[in-house]
């Protein structure tokens, strides 16, 4: 995962998500679909569940350290195939775009009617993840996350993304776009999250 | 000082301490395996992990440590750094075929968009997804209850909904399906052992013909064989070209060698071949060099009898996936069903399993809605039953034949078996029809007031008979209304010319039909009245023979008149047919009710005769011409 993703390489998208389990922890799951929105790996982590130590050390940290290094990033090197570009629905796993070589986007929808029920809603999340890219506001100070820049917003179809200014200078839109033309970028969550709920279920 | 932390593995409790580590998981199924090499060497699976079991939390994390070292100095000194985390991934690898690997031939240019679907899909379409996401009404794939292993099952789970696999795979369709029919496509798609057994008119033959034109598409499969009755072969050939243009169809015909070499022709991935042939070209089908991906047996309820010579032939079949499409699956008895899961479960059903375990058992493997679950826009079935008092001719041939028949059943003693009770229901049917000696019928005159006023209105109406004897007579005396007809005695190279003309001709508005050739898949929802001029025994192939009318597409109210003679064998007979019922909603709907077959009491009871003692076997009655062998008990030998 070292390299950049080649521009006439197959297109593979990655999708990343985390999933809290009331009784175990953080879940993440990343997905990485072909161009046909079909299935070619899939990976999910153990639960993971900070410390206190850690909860008092990373402070409002926390949950960019958790998102982004510890899952997202072992999630990335359990994975065989490069992604063209990573979509995530928590404003923290954009953390993880450094310990990848694609850029993360985080997808915004708008469109979508606020549900106070759904942890799927990005809408409900809105507001909080236009919050989250103000710079520095939830980062660390750390080597984890070296000079932060501003965030770069990009409409495409029904949906606005958003991505580090430094992944958006790759010159992957296009390729964003097409995406965008095939997919339905909030699905592909669901299906992790089902995903997830089976494997859970399986644990129990 | 490692912080304590809560997770889980995939680690076997067995093993001696926690290790942490990835582990790589395949999905079983042989055509989805990428082939050797994952990246992670695979450790064996334990048993746990194999069937998708969880170990209990044995995760270990190395998390960021904090150090107190009150000894080395003075003052304390608490030194922190970030370290490394490990922690358990999962990871779960599908090889994707390449698109389009079967054999396809040029579809014909798409037909107009229907306005009703234009008006909210967009011209091409592209704002029902826009709509789909927005209401997140997607039709997602749901791992059969049959899939044991975790990887199987994320391996549906994962798979895009059904709208996005279709528009992603380019597969367009004439008309939108209603949500239930997605809904049957995605229970098709994913199993290896399906029966859609929906309610006839619910479009069965497009929710297979759209699962099957997916597994062609996706390579999961590139040989399918669909097996269906001889008269409905033409019907599916036309769908086919209807929902699956792209899809080169062969059907099976033709003398002994052209049929051998159609068998063996590869570049075929749909053969289409009629029940007729599992026993003629029995040898070819079951060589097991003869390999189908899957296997569609459409009116399933024909292998139903486990002895007979279609169901031994379309077990042997060497198959990948097995399909039952059956609207009808219990038509007599329980046993029915166990024999239809022969082919598809073997040994998942027994005989002598009570219906509600039956009912359980076969959940997984069946879906079936009724028209009155999904069809809320379907119009009404109007059901009404016509009690006639036979004409004076009538009964008096009618008492007669009955008291002569039941003394002459009676005066047999141990040598009165079932065939014979048949025989004088089936002379005494006749009779409640037409007078033997005048002709006259009681029923006909019903009928024929009931086709003046609604030919004059312009309507269209099925007659269907058990007899073509009986329909044959109806063709003269109801000359006036220029009936068409459609039975066993019509050769089967003209009958699609009948139907069309029934369709086309609006003057030809009344078709008379025979169950036996009339009652299955047919689609004649021009028709708005359907009339049963007498019963047959079996429940569901008068449903059958309702639902050519009554099916999707029909464009007002469907009325079914079904003819009763009071007090004779048909009333006793109409008791039989609603016991019937009852068992069919004890498998189906859970309904209670004892009664799961005809008892011998029953049968005999009919005619208040007393039954011979001794256990019962299966006997298949001789039959007129054109009606299907009636299965029933008699005693044993």
């Amino acid at each position: 995962m070292t390299s950049d993703a080649r521009v006439d390489s197959p297109l593979v998208f990655g999708f990343l998500t985390v999933v809290e389990q009331p009784s175990q922890g953080l879940v993440g799951g990343y997905l990485l679909l072909n161009a046909q929105a079909r299935p070619l790996e899939f990976h999910c982590t153990a639960p993971v569940r900070a410390s206190r130590t850690q909860e008092i050390l990373y402070g409002p940290t926390l949950e960019p350290f958790l998102y982004g290094e510890q899952i997202g990033r072992t999630l990335f090197q359990a994975c065989q195939q490069q992604p063209t570009a990573i979509f995530t629905d928590r404003p923290s796993a954009l953390a993880a775009a450094e310990h990848v070589s694609a850029p993360v986007w985080l997808v915004l929808n708008d469109d979508v009617a606020p549900n106070a029920n759904s942890q799927a809603s990005v809408a409900t999340r809105g507001s909080a993840a236009i919050a989250a890219l103000a710079p520095a506001a939830n980062y660390r100070a750390d080597t984890a996350h070296k000079g932060v820049a501003g965030m770069h917003a990009l409409h495409c179809g029904a949906y606005r993304l958003a991505c580090r200014a430094e992944d958006a200078a790759r010159g992957v839109e296009d390729r964003i776009e097409a995406a965008v033309a095939t997919f339905d970028l909030e699905e592909p969550f669901e299906r992790i999250r089902a995903a997830i709920d089976e494997s859970q279920r399986g644990a129990r | 000082m490692s912080a304590a932390s809560e997770g889980f593995s995939w680690l076997a409790t067995n093993e001696a301490a926690p290790v942490l580590r990835s582990r790589t998981f395949y999905p079983s199924s042989p055509q989805s395996l990428r082939s050797p090499a994952p990246v992670q060497p695979a450790a064996p699976m334990t048993i746990r992990e194999r069937y998708g079991l969880r170990s209990p939390i044995v995760a270990e994390m190395e998390r960021p440590s904090l150090s107190i070292c009150a000894e080395e100095s003075p003052a304390s000194v608490h030194s922190w750094e970030p370290s490394t985390t490990r922690i358990e991934t999962s990871s779960y690898l599908f090889a994707r075929r390449a698109i389009a690997e079967v054999a396809t031939v040029e579809p014909p240019a798409p037909a107009p968009i229907d306005v009703a679907v234009a008006d909210d899909a967009g011209a091409d379409g592209s704002n029902v997804l826009a709509r789909l996401r927005k209401h997140n009404r997607y039709t997602r794939l749901k791992p059969p209850g049959e899939s044991v292993k975790l990887a199987d099952r994320l391996q549906v789970l994962l798979e895009p909904p059904l709208e996005l696999l279709l528009e992603n795979q380019c597969l367009e369709l004439p008309q939108r399906p209603f949500p239930f029919q997605m809904d049957g496509v995605a229970f098709l798609y994913p199993r290896q052992a399906a029966m859609l057994a929906d309610e006839m008119g619910l479009g069965k033959t497009m929710q297979a013909i759209t699962a099957i034109r997916l597994l062609l598409r996706t390579g999961e499969a590139r040989s399918v064989l669909l097996i269906c009755p001889k008269p409905l072969v033409s019907n599916w050939k036309r769908e086919f070209q209807n929902w699956a243009a792209e899809l080169p169809i062969l059907v099976i015909e033709g003398n002994q060698s052209r049929r051998q070499w159609q068998w063996r022709q590869p570049n075929a991935p749909v053969k289409i071949a009629n029940y007729e042939l599992l026993r003629r070209d029995a040898e070819i089908i079951t060589d097991p060099s003869l390999r189908f991906d899957l296997v569609v047996l459409d009116e399933s309820q024909r292998i139903k009898n486990r002895s007979g010579a279609a169901s031994t032939v379309a077990r042997s079949i060497s198959r990948e996936r097995s399909w039952a499409l059956t609207g009808t699956p219990v038509e007599n008895s329980a046993d029915d069903l166990v024999g239809i899961f022969d082919f598809l479960a073997p040994g998942h059903l027994h005989s002598s399993m009570t219906p509600q375990r039956m009912g359980r058992l076969s959940a997984d493997y069946v879906l079936r809605r009724t028209k009155a679950q999904v069809m809320i826009d379907l119009p009404p079935k109007l059901m009404r039953d016509a009690d006639i008092e036979l004409t004076p001719e009538q009964r008096e041939a009618y008492q007669m034949a009955e008291e002569k028949g039941v003394l002459k059943l009676s005066e047999m003693g141990d040598a009165l078996t079932i065939q014979h009770v048949f025989e004088l229901v089936l002379r005494l049917k006749q009779i409640c029809n037409f007078d033997p000696a005048t002709g006259a019928s009681a029923k006909l005159e019903r009928l024929m007031a009931d086709l003046e006023e609604l030919t004059a209105s312009g309507q269209k109406a099925l007659v269907f008979s058990q007899w073509v004897e009986s329909l044959n007579v109806l063709k003269k005396r109801l000359h006036r209304f220029n009936p068409l007809e459609f039975h066993g005695g019509i050769p089967s190279n003209r009958r699609d010319d009948v139907l069309q003309e029934f369709r086309e001709d609006p003057k030809r508005r009344v078709l008379l039909m025979s169950y036996g050739a009339g009652s299955v898949g047919l689609n004649l929802q021009f028709a708005s009245y359907v009339f049963l001029f007498d019963r047959w025994w079996n429940p569901a192939v008068e449903d059958q023979a309702i639902n050519r009318a009554h099916r999707i597409g029909a464009a007002g109210p469907v009325t079914i008149t079904r003819f009763l003679t009071l007090r004779t064998i048909e009333e006793r007979i109409d008791q039989v047919l609603r016991d019937k019922r009852e068992l069919f909603e004890q498998i189906f709907a859970g309904a209670a009710s004892p009664k799961t077959r005809l008892s011998q009491e029953e049968i005999f009871g009919l005619f208040r005769l007393k039954c011979p003692a001794g256990p019962m076997t299966p006997v298949a009655v001789p039959t007129y011409a054109d009606q299907p062998a009636i299965e029933t008990m008699t005693p044993a030998q």
